[in-house]
């Protein structure tokens, strides 16, 4: 390589250097002008306020929330929102990247666990602020809520750092047409899981797909399989969360009601379910699943989706395993504020502004904000099985947390494929889900 | 497709010596009806989701199935227009692909004549360096990526999708490889005729390289059009979000309730342009790739 | 590799010298214009490339949460990875991947590109038939191939099969390899056929003139040129092959064993943000893939 003559020729560096850095500069230059049209972040010019705020994608949402800060950009004239949707596969993934170099949205509209795994314990939140809301105390905000509805936006010690914008409780929904074709009596739905397997027999028999859970990523794998776990009292962690508890007895329990369902009574074909949601609730929505579990925004998407199915739908308690002891599953979204943010006072107005619509985003798009006495509210009045909502709310428990969760979800939505879609038996599949969740927790 | 573009000949094929097809010609027919049914199998999968966009939502995995609807449905090709922002993710890809296209024409145009024809100190190892990048998988080094594109202020821009894709090692590569082939000669014609370095580029170079371009360009149109997660991490909204961030937030998520229709219309929407592009430049593709000296 | 060969016709540029400096120093110049031709690339790729990779190798002996400071933990990832399941499995299912796809798809490009090297009316019609899938994008093809892999999809309604081919264990990889087979065969279909190209005619004809039949001028004269060119296409096969993502993303997610080592590395690094032990991956999969290339270039050589 090169010539054997390797004398410097000092005359010739300078040219040399100026042929470098010419077109360097010359492609900075592009890049700049490229880059310039819009910068990423939250920075504020002058009195002009600059805020990002990030949600998941749910077509209704989106439209409130466009129409929401409208309002609130014409009522503050010097606030400018750049408001940004991001698939929920991807919201983590996104976070996480723009987070790390602490640049991300200043507000953030996140689920109670990707809050309680990931956001609070890596500190990248800030802790809420009272008096933006009016309030004098953290204690006085969460009196307006109904009890432990903010625990899902709490942090280990207690501390509060975020308020929901909708709160969600498990209840299931059944098409009253379906069962009538199987000469079922919509006025006496399934009560346990064993009604389910028998219900759903029935009306596979009239041709229906009588119940099926949903089959999506791994974040609905797991939220369902703990839906079950609270009924039969397992759990995926033990009680310190230092391991699997997934092996105990009562959880494997939870597993062999789901796999005995599809595969033994087979009520439901795993194989043909939807996977390709364009809403999640499609199989139930085409009038092609005659029983499926339900939280409160889905019901507003069956309307839209398909008027036809929403005039035969009812909304009932969730099956229990115990009925005398009934459970259930909590999750919200809660607005939240990056502590990287520099504008927090201004990022905690738009949001107290957002919650002050409560009435809106329940009369809109179906998103209960917990405040007490909801129920009683003018715009609750109009929603249908209110009764039965109600309760749901009365009987819930968040999910499990903790370190690496992504990972606990991806062996559990690996277990629970290997018993639904391979036949292997709940125990065996949990046995090799509970080594992988044992070396998520601890490494 | 025009009959045009379809009859051309792909490549300029050398003749299998003709005794063997005077001898041999119920083979050779035989041969080529396996071909072509093979061909026709291939093609088959384009024709049914073309037929699967247009079919009412029902019929599509109906069971015995018919390849024909039993009415057009042609308007669900606007679906994806109507529930999603399809357009503008059509924009968006377009204008990237263009722009990373041009540069790396350039870029590699240019880094593929000085590594060579010229031979600067360090040349060996700092091609060997652009080489060794094409075995790193690319979705680790997007998290330091992405940390530099934010410092740059190019998150949610334009400049943050086109310019870390400016250059490719493949397309540096490959110009590196066509030019080496040119005879040296030509060059040192025009360097005593006195034409500086940049004008032998332009005028000797460049004319006899159109072939080698445009596969590059191709090539890295088809790639830039396919590239899924570097477009994700950088796109925050609808103003900078490509097509397969589009097509994919729509098939995992609910983004428009077109259903099925309406993916098979976005995905075929999405896929034509760089068929199209294909059929027009196949045959410099075919040269460009045998160009290549890695080949001979 | 011609990389060290340095260029014939250099010393005839001595006669251009230009009066009171020496050839050498002129030499140089004129090769330093190479390196200006070449800043552009190298500039973006120093930044775009070099720089993150560097990191990589950096943060694979830290442990990264993405959030808080890097902290040293020297070869624990590696040694981590070397006991853990889950990346064992996604090797597993890379390697599965590259053998069961690129085996056929150049097996096949090879017999069609045979087949497709004549002048016979209507065979450029039926090669675009085969190179359509190349020139589409794997996200809408696999929008598509899910469709098509549906339970009542044309697959099982043309084979007159039930088979759940994206929700089993035991179908899921073939399912992604098929699709992978029909998107990657026309590839290496182009590269065959240009290489059939660079075969001299002379050759065929003299064997044929001797009397060779077809089958026999295709195991002494064509299969042994092609050699080169198929050590090329076989070490683009890996890489490519090693580097899949999106397919499996659409098609499965990575469920049913289908977590190649792309995604594998990709959960790792964003949903997981243990981006130390993901970056360790990355370096582990450069040094294999650096490895085999080094290995299928050497037979090329001894080929050759």
């Amino acid at each position: 390589m090169g010539g054997p003559d390797e004398s410097e020729q000092p005359m010739s560096a300078r040219p040399r250097a100026r042929t470098v850095l010419l077109p360097a500069l010359a492609l900075l230059a592009v890049a700049a002008g490229c880059g310039s049209d819009d910068g990423g972040g939250s920075t504020g010019e002058g009195d002009q306020i600059e805020l990002t705020y990030w949600t998941h994608t749910h077509p209704p949402m989106t439209e409130l929330n466009e129409q929401l800060i409208a309002e609130y950009e014409e009522a503050n004239p010097n606030v400018n929102i750049t408001y940004e949707t991001i698939p929920n596969n991807d919201f983590g993934t996104k976070m996480l990247t723009s987070l790390s170099n602490g640049s991300g949205p200043d507000i953030i509209n996140m689920d109670d666990s990707a809050l309680r795994g990931e956001y609070i314990p890596k500190q990248l939140l800030a802790p809420i602020d009272p008096a933006a809301f009016g309030a004098d105390s953290v204690e006085e905000l969460e009196g307006r809520y109904v009890d432990g509805t903010l625990d899902g936006a709490k942090g280990d010690d207690g501390t509060l750092y975020g308020v929901p914008s909708e709160f969600n409780a498990t209840a299931f929904a059944i098409n009253t047409q379906h069962f009538a074709d199987a000469g079922l009596d919509p006025a006496n739905p399934p009560a346990t899981w064993d009604d389910v397997s028998e219900y759903g027999q029935q009306l596979v028999a009239a041709g229906h797909e009588g119940f099926n859970f949903v089959y999506l990523h791994a974040g609905w794998y797991t939220q369902q399989l703990q839906t079950l776990l609270n009924e039969t009292g397992g759990s995926i962690l033990n009680e310190d969360g230092t391991g699997s508890a997934l092996t105990e007895p009562e959880s494997v329990e939870a597993l062999q009601i789901w796999h005995d369902l599809i595969r033994e009574d087979q009520v439901g074909d795993a194989d043909t379910a939807s996977r390709e949601a364009t809403s999640p609730f499609e199989d139930f929505a085409s009038g092609r699943r005659s029983m499926t579990m339900i939280y409160p925004w889905a019901v507003e998407q069956i309307a839209i989706d398909n008027p036809e199915t929403f005039e035969n739908l009812a909304v009932v308690p969730l099956p229990q395993v115990d009925p005398a002891n009934p459970s259930g599953r909590w999750y919200g979204y809660y607005f939240a504020v990056n502590k990287a943010s520099e504008q927090q006072d201004e990022a905690w107005k738009f949001i107290e502004y957002m919650t002050s619509q409560h009435e809106r985003w329940l009369e809109d798009v179906s998103f209960v904000q917990p405040l007490k006495d909801w129920e009683q509210s003018p715009a609750a009045a109009d929603i249908p099985f209110l009764d039965v909502w109600s309760q749901a709310y009365q009987q819930g428990k968040f999910d499990e947390v903790g370190p690496h969760w992504s990972e606990v979800q991806d062996a559990i939505k690996a277990a629970v494929e290997r018993s639904i879609f391979d036949g292997q038996p709940p125990a065996e599949s949990l046995e090799e889900a509970s080594e992988s969740v044992e070396q998520s927790v601890t490494s | 497709m025009s009959a045009g573009v379809v009859q051309r000949p792909a490549v300029s094929p050398s003749p299998v010596p003709s005794p063997s097809r005077k001898r041999r010609p119920v083979g050779k027919v035989v041969v080529f009806v396996l071909l072509l049914a093979g061909g026709l199998v291939f093609a088959s999968v384009f024709v049914y989701a073309a037929l699967s966009a247009v079919k009412p939502a029902d019929e599509i995995l109906a069971n015995p199935m018919s390849w024909l609807p039993s009415q057009w449905l042609w308007g669900n090709f606007a679906l994806p227009f109507e529930e999603t922002p399809f357009a503008r993710y059509y924009l968006n890809s377009t204008v990237v692909g263009v722009s990373v296209t041009v540069l790396n024409v350039i870029t590699c145009t240019l880094a593929g004549y000085g590594f060579s024809k010229f031979s600067f100190r360090g040349r060996n190892v700092l091609f060997l360096v652009v080489l060794a990048t094409l075995m790193v998988p690319l979705e680790v080094i997007y998290v330091p990526l992405y940390a530099l594109v934010f410092d740059l202020g190019w998150v949610n821009s334009f400049a943050g999708l086109i310019i870390p894709a400016a250059t490719s090692a493949f397309g540096i590569f490959l110009m590196r490889q066509s030019i080496e082939g040119l005879p040296d000669e030509l060059l040192e014609a025009a360097r005593i005729d006195g034409a500086g370095e940049l004008r032998i580029l332009w005028h000797v170079v460049a004319p006899m390289m159109v072939s080698p371009m445009a596969a590059l360009a191709l090539f890295i149109f088809m790639t830039n059009w396919d590239s899924h997660l570097w477009p994700l991490l950088v796109g925050n909204d609808a103003e900078h979000q490509t097509l397969p961030v589009g097509l994919a937030a729509m098939q995992a998520n609910n983004l428009g309730s077109g259903g099925i229709p309406m993916m098979m219309a976005a995905a075929l929407l999405a896929l034509l342009p760089t068929l199209l592009l294909f059929l027009v430049l196949q045959r410099k593709f075919v040269e460009g790739i045998t160009m290549t000296a890695g080949i001979k | 590799m011609a990389l060290t060969r340095t260029a014939p016709g250099r010393a005839r540029t001595a006669r251009a010298r230009p009066p009171g400096s020496g050839a050498s120093g002129w030499r140089r110049r004129r090769d330093a214009v190479g390196l200006v031709f070449a800043l552009p690339a190298l500039v973006l790729f120093a930044a775009f490339a070099i720089y993150p990779m560097l990191r990589v190798f950096q943060l694979s002996l830290y442990d990264y949460n993405l959030t808080s400071p890097p902290v040293w933990v020297g070869l624990d990832n590696f040694r981590f990875l070397f006991g853990d399941e889950r990346f064992l499995a996604s090797l597993g299912a890379s390697l599965f991947y590259v053998v069961v796809t690129y085996g056929p798809a150049v097996l096949l490009a090879l017999v069609l590109a045979l087949g497709l090297n004549t002048r016979m009316r209507g065979s450029a019609f039926v090669r675009l038939l085969y190179f359509a899938p190349v020139a589409t994008s794997w996200v809408a093809v696999s929008v598509i191939w899910r469709l098509v892999l549906q339970p009542e999809g044309l697959l099982n309604q043309t084979l007159n099969t039930d088979i759940p081919w994206l929700t089993s264990s035991s179908w899921a990889k073939w399912a992604i390899a098929i699709a992978a087979i029909w998107k990657e065969v026309g590839f290496f279909l182009i590269i065959f056929l240009a290489g059939l190209q660079n075969i001299p005619k002379d050759l065929q004809e003299a064997a044929a003139l001797d009397g060779a039949g077809s089958l026999r001028r295709l195991r002494y004269v064509t299969l042994p040129l092609l050699k080169p060119i198929t050590v090329v296409v076989l070490v683009m096969a890996v890489i490519r092959g090693f580097q899949s993502f999106s397919p499996q993303v659409v098609l499965t997610g990575g469920s049913f064993g289908t977590e190649v080592i792309n995604l594998f590395v990709y959960k790792t690094a964003f949903a997981s943000a243990r981006m130390g032990r993901a970056s360790a991956v990355a370096v582990l999969m450069f040094v294999l893939l650096l490895m085999v290339t080094f290995v299928q270039l050497r037979a090329l050589r001894k080929s050759a």
